[in-house]
């Protein structure tokens, strides 16, 4: 696997210093919540390795997850991502098009079969014989089954190419769904958010790098190190919320003062990623430390199982404290009939309560008129 | 009439494709396809309307 200069060699082209190639391989292991007797062996691999190949399909998607990894500042973990791995197509940073793009592309297939990573952002859809999405005369699902059916291993970025995201949302008008469930069999892992982090994205690939295997998935294939723990476990508001301090309406007091955002809508307490710890935008700030509530994204369904958005959450029988995501999966997201049910008091409760508060908003305004 | 079909136009979002007639050295005529459709617009309809900025501010990450 990989060409000619070693990822070390790589970066040093590129004007990365030693020292920032250290301070990357610590907060690669930081973010794999590795000891730190592994901050050698991460930087001795990445000495040592050639450069992998590498592929981004773009599918039915919006080229966040793409912004997500090239928005970062210097010295930048897109710069780093891009030099651990030989990017041999990407649509949106390409030079070539057309023939040339699609050359590119085959010739990864051909020439590094069962050696090159897929990384795939966007849905693929279904219905209709695919015609949703095609490019250079090509379904999706021919594009995937071709391009995923023969790597090394496929990287789902983003919700939507991990089970369809945004475009499988109600009533799924294209029969939008994952890379998995379009090549069954595949070795794959999911990075789940709507974008993903960059930081994760390069931390399953400096990981498989690093000890030759993925790192250890939950049963939605998502890294543990990533989706092990609940956002309302790391979140910075969870002390008002143990308080009872909550944001009652946008603007007040207590959003002024950084309370708790329960209240609001927030589905902390039932989202799995490490949004609190990593952050975004290089660690400055996050969806609920800038006031707004989490609306789950790395979960299966969220569009429909979580939402409406800015409806209070119900208290779902297993989200409590010690639950684990194996765990409220089973009792919330769907896939089981404990989901199927679970949804329909969730429904139920949120259709109740959101006409609740709508007759009593409307009570409100008329004392006013 | 020679015809010039670039696909994927890369450097762009989205999916994209140009089909042009040469003649004489220059373009007869041209066409463009966006080639990808997610149903946004349908996805949308019924929701609470206070959540449908979430919705199609993934229209476009760009
Ligand atoms: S409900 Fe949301 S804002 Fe409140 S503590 Fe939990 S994660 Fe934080």
């Amino acid at each position: 696997m990989g060409t000619k200069d070693t990822i070390y060699e790589g970066l040093f082209n590129y004007g990365i210093t030693r020292r920032d190639f250290m301070k990357f391989c610590t907060t690669m292991s930081a973010t794999l919540a590795l000891s730190s007797t592994s901050i050698p062996k991460i930087a001795e691999a990445l000495q040592q390795k050639k450069k992998p190949y590498a592929v981004w399909l773009h599918f039915q998607e919006c080229t966040g997850d793409t912004e997500s990894l090239l928005r970062a500042t210097k010295p930048s973990i897109a710069q780093i991502v891009l030099d651990i791995i030989s990017l041999e197509y990407h649509e949106t940073i390409m030079a070539g098009s057309g023939h040339s793009a699609e050359k590119a592309l085959h010739d990864v297939v051909k020439n590094q079969k069962g050696k090159y990573f897929a990384l795939v952002e966007g849905s693929i859809p279904t219905k209709d014989g695919g015609i949703y999405c095609v490019i250079a005369g090509k379904t999706a699902v021919e594009i995937a089954k071709e391009v995923c059916g023969n790597a090394l291993v496929t990287i789902n970025v983003g919700s939507c190419s991990c089970w369809g995201g945004i475009g499988s949302a109600k009533p799924n008008p294209t029969g939008a769904t994952g890379t998995a469930s379009v090549v069954p069999g595949i070795k794959y892992i999911n990075l789940p958010g709507c974008p993903a982090n960059a930081e994760n994205i390069t931390a399953t690939i400096v990981h498989y790098l690093t000890f030759g295997t993925l790192p250890a998935l939950d049963r939605y294939n998502r890294p543990l190190f990533a989706y092990g723990k609940r956002i309302h476990d790391n979140c910075e508001r969870r002390p008002h919320f143990d308080a009872g301090q909550f944001v009652r309406k946008w603007g007040d007091e207590g959003h002024r003062l950084g309370w708790c955002l329960y209240e609001m809508g927030c589905k902390g307490p039932m989202a799995y990623q490490n949004c609190p710890t990593v952050k975004w935008n290089d660690g400055i700030s996050y969806p609920i430390q800038s006031g707004h509530p989490c609306f789950a994204c790395a979960s299966n369904d969220s569009w429909d199982v979580f939402g409406p958005i800015y409806n209070r959450a119900p208290h779902v029988p297993g989200a409590s404290y010690q639950a684990t995501a194996d765990k409220i999966g089973a009792a919330v997201v769907a896939g089981t009939a404990a989901a199927v049910a679970t949804h329909a008091v969730i429904r139920t409760f949120l259709g109740y309560k959101q006409k609740e508060r709508f007759s009593k908003e409307k009570n409100e305004a008329d004392k006013m008129k | 009439m020679p015809k010039i079909v670039v696909d994927p136009i890369t450097r762009i979002e989205g999916h994209l494709r140009i089909e042009a007639i040469i003649e004489g050295g220059k373009i007869a005529d041209a066409w463009s396809s966006g080639t990808m459709w997610r149903g946004i617009e349908n996805i949308v309809k019924g929701r609470d309307p206070r959540e449908v900025w979430l919705f199609v501010s993934r229209i476009c990450g760009v």
